[in-house]
């Protein structure tokens, strides 16, 4: 299977400060990108106004994971190949979705998680903490879902026709990470880990997960694992 | 161990279970509730039951056998409200997905693209 239409999906909330110059770096990419607003309440609408996106509005915000499904629902329903997830948050590059889409194209993988612990690629400028809770996400994941990645919670993906057509997310909030290797592992998908770097900004770090929420992921993974 | 520790254990691992795999049938839990609430009603008329009964489990009075029911009750009652929550999140997100996907492009701020 050729795979010939790509989109970009970007979930966003409350990101008006960043948004602009993420998209034009995307739109940069020549591929067309879905911008999920997921209830933001700033001026979103207003400066999304001339730029060639394509525009879903959540009436209220549902949280990430229900972002990137209602993203993926609308790439299924204009009969795309394959997507790539990208944080609206000025963290990621947009040269990373080549990168990521690279292994999709030729045919070797079904899903391509960015990494920015592949190779020196930024990851030293973390706080200590942040290194902590993702080092324990990475070994949670594993016991979870039998997947060992280097990073857990990279926003940037790529999935390819399989995943997109396999891959549904129900967990509304960041346990979406989480869910997409269970569904990995579930659906026998091929993948892979591609680097990439990002750039840490105050603004994107402020917007950083927190420990707390890492316990929150914790249960959301429980709480299904238990309910089938 | 007493035979109370044993049956409140079981109980609360039951509840956790139970739960989880069958009690999600309404009429279940009214079956649950009209129990508990007969339980409830002997145990107001005959106070000395719950002392008597409490005895044979090995608890000391019959106050704290209510108490430890209570809290039982209690537990499984949070986690029926939490699950009933998170269905109804469940459904919420796919009601805002749908209305979000039929106003897609007529609520465009921009020229939408389909290549």
């Amino acid at each position: 299977m050729t795979v010939q239409r790509i989109y970009i999906i970007v979930p966003v909330y409350n990101e008006a400060a960043v948004i602009s110059a993420t998209l034009q770096d995307l739109l940069g990419t020549g591929y067309p990108v879905i911008v999920v607003d997921d209830g933001s309440t700033d001026a979103l609408p207003q400066i999304l106004a001339g730029l060639p996106v394509h525009y879903i509005r959540h009436c209220f915000n549902l949280g990430q994971g229900a972002a990137l499904e209602t993203g993926m629902e609308e790439a299924r329903r204009l009969g795309a190949d394959a997507v790539v997830h990208f944080d609206a948050d000025g963290q990621h590059a947009a040269g990373a979705v080549s990168v990521l889409l690279a292994p999709i194209l030729e045919g070797s993988c079904d899903i391509v998680f960015g990494s920015r612990f592949l190779e020196r690629s930024g990851a030293g400028q973390l706080p200590f903490t942040r290194r902590l809770v993702l080092q324990a996400a990475r070994y949670l994941n594993y016991l979870f879902t039998g997947i060992l990645l280097s990073d857990a919670h990279n926003g940037l993906r790529a999935l390819g026709p399989l995943a997109l057509q396999k891959i549904r997310l129900t967990q509304d909030r960041m346990s979406h990470a989480t869910e997409i290797l269970e569904e990995v592992h579930e659906y026998g998908l091929r993948y892979r880990e591609v680097p990439v770097t990002i750039r840490y900004s105050p603004y994107s770090k402020a917007k950083g997960q927190s420990l707390l929420n890492s316990v929150n992921i914790l249960f959301d993974v429980l709480f299904k694992k238990m309910q089938k | 161990m007493k035979l109370i520790q044993l049956i409140l254990l079981t109980a609360l691992l039951a509840t956790l279970v139970s739960y989880f795999r069958w009690f999600r049938k309404p009429a279940l839990d009214k079956v649950l509730v009209v129990g508990v609430g007969l339980a409830g009603m002997v145990f107001v008329i005959f106070p000395d039951s719950t002392t008597r009964i409490a005895g044979w489990l090995g608890v000391g009075r019959g106050a704290d056998l209510l108490f430890y029911i209570a809290i039982v009750a209690l537990t499984y009652l949070v986690l029926l409200l939490y699950s009933k929550i998170k269905k109804l999140e469940s459904r919420v997100t796919e009601l805002v997905r749908r209305q979000a996907l039929l106003e897609a492009g007529r609520e465009n701020p921009s020229g939408e693209v389909r290549p």
